[in-house]
């Protein structure tokens, strides 16, 4: 009982920030069902006469499932090389080596590159490859993230160096090692890698909008660029778009959590 | 059959030398045990021998070949760790099979030989559990069962005993020294423990700041330490070192003013010519004074440590700490005065200025 009397304010003033976190969420649900004016006053807080129809609009009048497909697809893409790869950069970095210091100064010196600035070159490269406008290049410039590197860094510096030493004396080749015996036990990098990758993958509209010339190639939010630019008073299914684009986000951020929070403090404290 | 030897071994971490020219030359089946306290290089250099160190100058040859920069799975080891080394995620079976699946060997063998090695173990009724589920004991067992399914031609042991209680550490040596028996297979095995060194080895190499400061069986670096550091790092309680003035024919040594030692006869020669020496006292070369010694010393207990099969009295001779070990039914307190003796025979002599046994000086 004294537990819970000390505890239950922290657990009202978070309720209370959560519930303000969400309102926004809210309007655009509610908005999603009732198409209402979102500058009306005053707010109605329930919607009134709400319906699915905007829903069905967004699905059978724009090609909704094509965006939807290209958007699953390119972030499957993208999920899979960033684990691949922040692995196998993220293992190296646990080694030491002559200009680690310089690699590791070179790498975040260029996470402070916005994507802004490298959009030329970017472009430049994926058109000499030949991938414009194709499901590989808009993945391209997406395949690894330095965050995600060193979110791997750091779970891989937590697992004791006598298993990796122990595999080596076994023959155990390295990337085995990486995906044996690594891999299993940083379960909350993995977790946040998936998630971090898919909530840029698939919120990204600057590089499908300039590699990509096709509407039958074009991805979620591309889509949406364009519902606003040709569809006039389209409130109601704007928000349904909105929603329908969030659920798959809400959904591997749910269902990663745990592990997600985990990733992103692993190493801050010394276990 | 598989040797080990080690020539003129080097370890250097940039400037700082912390192995100097080890020279070392192991039996094929031999229990070898580095010993020595914490930072003294024993790690180093099992793990140079490992190959999970590079080694700066020297040379290392397994079975008469040069390993120096062969890949530690091309060195034909297993080594058992400290932490044991077991993959969390994987169960005791795989945990022993995972390092042959690598290794091309049909899938019945290494299912036979990990049964085989959880027989030898005891292991059979935890082999699909997780390394979590299982005691401090069978977690070390599960990492010597990993490295028999190697059939290695070395075992090499960094401090597996250090995470275990005492009494577990003492049924995991008599366990360790059985395996030795059957596998018949060379082993280095590394420990700060003089007692697990002493129970294990057939041979003790006593390290101390990355040089080796004395090799030989258990009964030698007991009996005839080469220096004050082996003679006080082997045994325990350790033994009592006392400054006495030598005679100037070298054949008397006095430790206090009227407790004169008469060294045997072999000792003569060296002591003499010398103003001062240390001498070591081990605890039970003292004894319960009686009509036939030569020279007796009175003391006064300090304090008495019962132990049940003895009894540890500690007291001053002169101004120096002193222990012996006594029969318990003499029936001591602290305060006692008791008269005591030394077994010259069994007493020991070092160079003060440079702490080595003057046993080699001898003329």
């Amino acid at each position: 009982m004294m537990r819970k009397n000390r505890t239950w304010p922290i657990h009202l003033a978070l309720i209370t920030i959560s519930m303000v976190m969400l309102i926004p969420f809210y309007w655009v649900l509610k908005t999603s069902v009732a198409g209402e004016n979102i500058f009306a006053y005053p707010p109605s807080i329930l919607p009134k006469d709400p319906h699915v129809f905007f829903f069905v609009d967004v699905w059978y009048f724009i090609p909704f499932v094509r965006y939807f497909f290209n958007s699953i697809f390119v972030v499957t893409i993208v999920i899979a090389l960033n684990l691949v790869f922040n692995a196998m950069a993220g293992y190296a970095l646990t080694k030491n080596f002559r200009g680690k210091k310089v690699v590791m100064l070179l790498l975040l010196s260029c996470m402070m590159i916005p994507f802004q600035a490298t959009i030329i070159p970017a472009y430049l490269v994926t058109a000499k490859m030949g991938l414009l406008n194709s499901y590989i290049g808009l993945a391209l410039p997406e395949l690894s993230h330095i965050i995600c590197i060193l979110i791997f860094k750091a779970s891989f510096d937590a697992v004791p160096k006598s298993l990796v030493e122990a595999a080596r004396i076994d023959g155990v080749p390295e990337w085995k090692i990486i995906f044996k015996v690594m891999l299993p036990l940083s379960k909350s990098a993995i977790a946040t890698n998936v998630i971090l990758s898919f909530i840029w993958s698939w919120n990204q509209l600057l590089w499908p909008l300039i590699i990509i010339r096709d509407t039958e190639m074009q991805t979620i939010p591309l889509g949406l660029s364009y519902f606003l630019s040709y569809f006039e008073d389209t409130t109601g299914a704007l928000y349904a778009f909105c929603v329908m684009a969030l659920v798959p986000t809400i959904f591997v951020f749910l269902l990663a959590q745990r592990q997600f929070i985990e990733g992103l403090t692993s190493g801050a404290t010394k276990e | 059959m598989a040797t080990v030897e080690l020539k003129n071994v080097i370890k250097r971490y940039g400037d700082l030398e912390v192995v100097h020219g080890v020279d070392l030359a192991i039996a094929d089946k031999e229990f070898v045990v580095l010993v020595g306290p914490s930072g003294c290089g024993k790690s180093t250099i099992l793990r140079m021998i490992a190959g999970l160190e590079d080694i700066s100058d020297g040379e290392i040859l397994i079975d008469d070949t040069v390993v120096n920069e062969l890949e530690p799975k091309n060195r034909n080891i297993a080594m058992v760790f400290q932490d044991y080394a077991l993959y969390p995620h994987l169960t005791v079976r795989q945990n022993m099979s995972f390092g042959l699946e690598n290794h091309k060997i049909a899938k019945a063998e290494i299912g036979k030989r990990v049964a085989d090695a959880s027989v030898i173990l005891g292991l059979e009724d935890y082999m699909d559990r997780k390394p979590r589920q299982l005691s401090g004991g069978q977690r070390q067992r599960v990492a010597m069962g990993r490295a028999i399914v190697r059939n290695p031609k070395v075992f090499l042991f960094d401090e597996p005993l250090s995470n275990l209680d005492a009494k577990l550490r003492g049924v995991m040596r008599t366990e360790i020294k059985k395996l030795h028996q059957r596998v018949a297979t060379t082993v280095i095995f590394v420990t700060h423990d003089q007692v697990e060194a002493m129970t294990l080895a057939d041979r003790v190499v006593v390290l101390k700041d990355g040089h080796v400061e004395q090799i030989g069986t258990p009964e030698e670096v007991y009996h005839t330490p080469a220096s004050v550091f082996v003679a006080g790092f082997i045994g325990s309680p350790t033994m009592n070192f006392i400054t006495g003035s030598v005679s100037s024919s070298g054949d008397s040594v006095r430790l206090a003013d009227n407790f004169v030692l008469t060294p045997p006869e072999h000792w003569h020669a060296a002591l003499a010519g010398r103003r001062e020496v240390t001498v070591g006292i081990r605890p039970e070369t003292f004894h319960v004074a009686d009509a036939e010694d030569a020279s007796v010393l009175d003391i006064k207990i300090d304090v008495v440590e019962p132990l049940g099969s003895d009894t540890m009295i500690f007291f001053k001779i002169d101004s120096a700490e002193a222990v012996a070990r006594v029969v318990p039914k003499l029936g001591l307190r602290s305060g006692d005065t008791l008269s005591v003796s030394v077994d010259t025979q069994a007493i020991h002599f070092f160079d003060p200025e440079n702490g080595q046994s003057l046993r080699g000086s001898e003329a």
